[in-house]
């Protein structure tokens, strides 16, 4: 062969040829594939495409935050605080060593522990960490770590600590407020979450850069401004506390009520709690508001409403004086006074609210009745407890779990039913809350308009603020006549009474109603040594301007002394001074 | 020889086998078709930026300015390549060779990225490279003069010294560059498959005989079957190649997500922004996945367009192996076509799930610094050979011309036409 460069350049060429053929059989190939990827299961892919990037989303709705008085101004109550949840996604995480070291020093947690979670591998989603502050997120997100990522959850922070906690109430890990306004006006603060389906990035991060996102936004929470006066509220958890303490009661409730309007100005119970460290709480009846869910029997301070029915109906006058033969027998069971009281003799109806004579309330409750407990007497005094002063039913206040008390019927209990009734007179064998008789007192001692006791004062949606208007539950409670009749009877009691520091009433109007109450024992009649202390009254100047009723559980107070006078009177007083000196009521004009 | 000086008819004989023949003007369409590429790998990687950014944490001018330093650097090897003339390039083989192997024994010592736990990769302070690169340059040159020598000596067939020592340079190279990892090596089947081809292609257009190429491809697909059965990754990978569907949501994800992000492209594609699967869906988006990226982008149509791009590609080097002004430069360039057609085949078919996954880039259009450098100065040397193509291509034995029976048209020899041209009856005498 002499010219085999010749040669092979020839195969060459032959064989370059067959090569290229091959690359244009596999390109075309190709192209008939992509043809049937891209051209004929389009759809297919289009539909796998999109069930890994389309995802919905719930935008959450921002809840409202509550706001209460303070001075002029408003203050927030409660607050929304983002902090993140911190977690890892174990498969995807490098380096564990060095992410366990580096988190550890963000978040406090222990790098061994952390190592170990993200070690995990049948999982793909660890909780690092919860409430972290966005400070925290800030520095781990900028670590730029491969698999831990963060996710922002809306907390309640409570700017006042524990103030007016248990009016509050909380906001549980799933967003549902449990107990007071969070519980009442759950869905107005909730709002109502948005949509959002995004075609997203891996991680869930919707595209911007994506069209056809639908949206619907979310309706953002109402915001809520309470009656309450954050000052006044202030001093009513630290007077109650005090008393409560003093005389080592087991509790202890105060409710401050403006007369004009029904709107709670403090509210209080003791022991209370910290919202924002509600998951701490052993024992979950802390969580009540005791002040609207917990009916106790009221005792002597029913015998102001009483006087009042009495003389509203006209069978008794504010002067009217009668014999008082120191014990009633009704239905074989005798009705007594206490022994200081003295015997039998001629009484004032001053007399009764001062010296607090049981016989004197199932005196008057004999007056309904023409003279004797019958069944006009029970109806008539059944009447104004129920439709008058609205007793045995929630008042309707924004707070969960309110209880609506008890009284019984006129005709019930067949034989019992007198004594029972007589018992009513003086604020045993029922039941009530000291909202229920904050309300009921208040419209009493106003002229007669009973007033829904409430704790929204206005609602703000967005830039739109909606006043809640003062709500009338009943007219003509007592006349107006009968209101003016009660002030100065009132007054007279806590004229009679010892305050460490006495009441001017020639610049205040300051009357009040003691009681004592028995304690029913679960299996019939009454503790013997156990007593409940309440107290009923009213500050104001040329009326009355505040209701103040204050409840004690089973205070311990020395021998022969009355849980009443003793635990709770002192309470009413420093409350009442308390509105006096922070001039909260305005002095009398003449 | 001063083909400036002395101007003479250049023998058959030397017109084979020097690089002798008239330079001329080169072609240009070879660049043209070559940075068109590179400037659509660009668009692309360009528009998932944000994607790539977000989800490596630099910032969003990061990667398309990587991108166009290492356009910069390929550039220069570009102009290297195209200047420097091959003969200068063949005398610098066995340096070649000695610092690919040098490169290679360095990233098989160096400390690998955890985020690549391959060992594929020579690490210079912020400047990194792919070893395998250089050996496919290396032996490229090699190669071509190897063979070359072999086919002037007429020796392209003898076992003992010409196709023993190409066997035991494969399997050398094929132990380091695709043997498993638990022996440290490479396990880089992609570029070892781009490397037999390379072998393959140049052997064949050489002129190897036929029945010994067979032969050899046997015993390397039963070679590649001992590497693959032993290694659990491979075989993961074969079974996803099998049953895509079954592994989504393991070894098949990114198989599965490459093959979304191709069909849901559909006829026209989302646009040129409106990846999705950039985002963080599809693994490598912008290195080895970089096609499914573009067909999201650019729908049926434009794949269409971006293989026949391709096509037209490898066409002119065809074109420029045939007018090889000798053995060398036609192996070369034969080379050249080899490894970038079967690099993209590679690529591109486990893109579109006919080929198993392998980790390779796609030439030109693969985001990444060490391929787009090499694949350039590759296509610098077609360049230069193509400057010196002769005029026509031989198409008929030598031996055939003038016997009996057989026309000059096919010859390559236009003088013995010319001399019997008529003006009447033209070249049909």
């Amino acid at each position: 062969m002499a010219l085999p460069n010749i040669n092979s350049a020839v195969t060459g060429v032959k064989r370059v040829r067959i090569w290229y053929g091959f690359v244009v059989v596999v390109m075309l190939i190709f192209g008939v594939r992509l043809f049937y990827v891209q051209v004929i299961r389009y759809d297919y892919y289009k539909t796998a495409a999109l069930s890994d990037q389309l995802k919905q989303y719930e935008v959450p709705a921002r809840r409202g935050v509550i706001k209460a008085h303070d001075g002029d101004g408003l203050l927030p109550l409660v607050l929304n605080q983002k902090l993140y949840t911190l977690y890892a996604d174990p498969t995807y995480v490098k380096n564990n060593q060095n992410v366990a070291l580096k988190l550890s020093a963000i978040i406090g947690v222990d790098a061994n522990k952390l190592q170990g979670q993200l070690a995990t591998k049948d999982t793909r989603y660890v909780i690092l960490a919860k409430k972290l502050t966005p400070e925290q997120n800030t520095k781990i997100l900028a670590l730029k770590f491969p698999g831990i990522g963060s996710s922002a959850i809306d907390y309640r922070t409570y700017p006042q600590g524990s103030l007016a906690g248990q009016l509050l109430g909380f906001v549980d890990a799933d967003g549902g407020g449990q107990y007071g306004v969070e519980q009442s006006l759950n869905t107005q603060l909730k709002g109502k979450s948005g949509l959002l389906k995004a075609i997203t990035d891996a991680s869930g991060v919707p595209l911007a850069a994506s069209s056809g996102n639908i949206q619907t936004p979310p309706q953002n929470g109402k915001d809520v401004v309470l009656t309450v006066d954050l000052a006044m509220q202030q001093q009513l958890e630290t007077i109650l506390a005090k008393g409560v303490t003093d005389t080592k009661a087991t509790g202890g409730s105060a409710v401050i009520l403006d007369t004009s309007n029904g709107a709670v100005k403090a509210m209080a119970n003791y022991p209370s709690y910290d919202p924002g460290n509600y998951a701490t709480v052993e024992n979950p009846s802390t969580f009540q508001n005791a002040a609207v869910s917990y009916p106790i029997e009221i005792g002597s301070i029913m015998k102001s409403l009483t006087t009042a029915a009495a003389i509203d109906q006209g069978v008794i006058k504010p002067n009217t004086s009668y014999y008082d033969p120191s014990f009633f027998m009704v239905d074989s069971f005798r009705i007594s006074n206490i022994e200081e009281d003295g015997g039998a003799g001629q009484r004032t109806i001053a007399d009764i609210l001062n010296l607090s004579l049981n016989t004197g309330a199932t005196w008057e409750l004999m007056q309904m009745g023409g003279g004797e407990i019958n069944l006009k007497a029970r109806t008539a005094w059944n009447t104004y407890l129920t439709k008058h002063y609205l007793f045995g039913q929630p008042t309707g206040i924004e707070q969960g779990y309110e209880a609506a008390g008890y009284i019984p019927g006129p005709k019930e209990n067949g034989a019992g039913i007198d004594l029972t009734y007589a018992n009513t007179a003086f604020g045993q064998a029922m039941t009530a809350t000291p909202i229920q008789f904050a309300g009921a007192l208040s419209a009493m001692i106003n002229g007669g308009t009973y007033y829904q006791p409430h704790l929204v004062e206005s609602m703000i949606n967005g830039t739109q603020t909606v006043m809640a208007a003062p709500k009338i539950l009943a007219t003509n409670v007592v006349s107006a006549g009968t209101s003016q009749a009660m002030i100065p009877l009132m007054q007279n009691v806590v004229q009679k009474h010892n305050f460490n520091v006495r009441f001017d009433q020639t610049k205040y109007t300051v009357g009040g109603k003691t009681g004592t109450a028995q304690i029913a024992k679960p299996g019939g009649g009454y503790e013997d040594n156990e007593f409940n202390g309440t107290y009923a009254g009213f500050v104001g100047g040329d009326k009355p301007q505040y209701v103040i009723v204050v409840f004690v559980d089973k205070p311990k107070v020395s021998n022969g002394a009355y849980a009443g006078t003793a635990a709770a009177q002192p309470i009413f007083g420093d409350l009442a001074h308390m509105l006096i000196n922070d001039s909260y009521v305005s002095p009398k004009s003449r | 020889m001063h083909p400036r000086t002395v101007r003479r008819p250049v023998s058959r004989s030397q017109q084979a086998e020097s690089p002798t023949s008239r330079r001329h003007r080169p072609d240009y369409w070879l660049v043209m078709l070559c940075a068109a590429m590179v400037g659509v790998g660009l668009i692309v990687v360009y528009s998932i930026s944000p994607a790539l950014s977000a989800a490596s944490g630099v910032s969003n001018s990061h990667y398309i300015t990587k991108q166009l330093i290492a356009i910069g650097f390929a550039f220069m090897a570009f102009v290297a390549t195209s200047q420097i003339p091959l003969p200068v390039w063949r005398k610098f083989v066995k340096p070649m060779l000695a610092f690919a192997a040098l490169a290679t024994v360095v990233a098989l010592i160096m400390p690998v990225n955890p985020d690549y736990p391959a060992h594929r990769w020579v690490r210079l302070g912020s400047f990194s490279f792919q070893s395998v690169e250089f050996v496919k340059f290396a032996l490229l040159f090699a190669l071509a003069g190897f063979l070359a020598a072999r086919a002037k000596a007429n020796k392209l067939d003898d076992f003992k010294s010409t196709l023993r020592p190409l066997i035991i340079a494969l399997v050398v190279v094929g132990l380091f560059i695709a043997g498993p990892q638990s022996i440290r090596a490479q396990s880089d089947l992609g570029s070892m498959g781009v490397m037999i081809a390379m072998f393959g292609t140049m052997c064949f257009v050489a002129g190897v005989n036929m029945k010994r190429l067979v032969l050899i491809g046997g015993l390397i697909a039963i070679l590649a079957a001992l590497v693959i059965l032993p290694s659990a990754y491979r075989r993961d990978r074969v079974a996803t190649f099998l049953h895509p569907a079954a592994n989504c949501q393991d070894s098949g994800y990114q198989a599965c997500q490459a093959l979304i992000a191709v069909g849901s492209g559909g006829l026209s594609g989302l646009g040129l922004g409106k990846s999705v699967q950039a985002y963080g869906y599809l693994p490598q988006a912008a290195n080895d996945s970089i096609f499914a990226i573009y067909a999201e982008k650019f729908g049926f149509i434009g794949t269409v367009a971006l293989l026949a791009l391709l096509l037209t590609f490898f066409a002119r080097m065809k074109s420029i192996v045939e007018r090889a002004p000798d053995d060398f430069s036609r192996l070369l360039v034969s080379g050249v076509l080899a490894w970038l057609s079967v690099q993209s085949l590679i690529n591109i078919g486990a893109m579109i799930g006919v080929l198993p996954l392998k980790g390779i880039t796609l030439p030109f259009i693969s985001y990444g610094g060490t391929s787009i450098v090499f694949v350039t100065a590759a296509v610098g040397l077609v360049f230069q050979v193509s400057r010196y193509t002769v005029h026509t291509v031989p198409r008929v034995s030598n031996e055939s011309v003038g016997k009996k029976g057989k026309s000059y048209d096919d010859s390559r020899d236009r003088r013995r036409l010319r001399g019997a041209y008529h003006p009447d009856l033209g070249s049909r005498l």
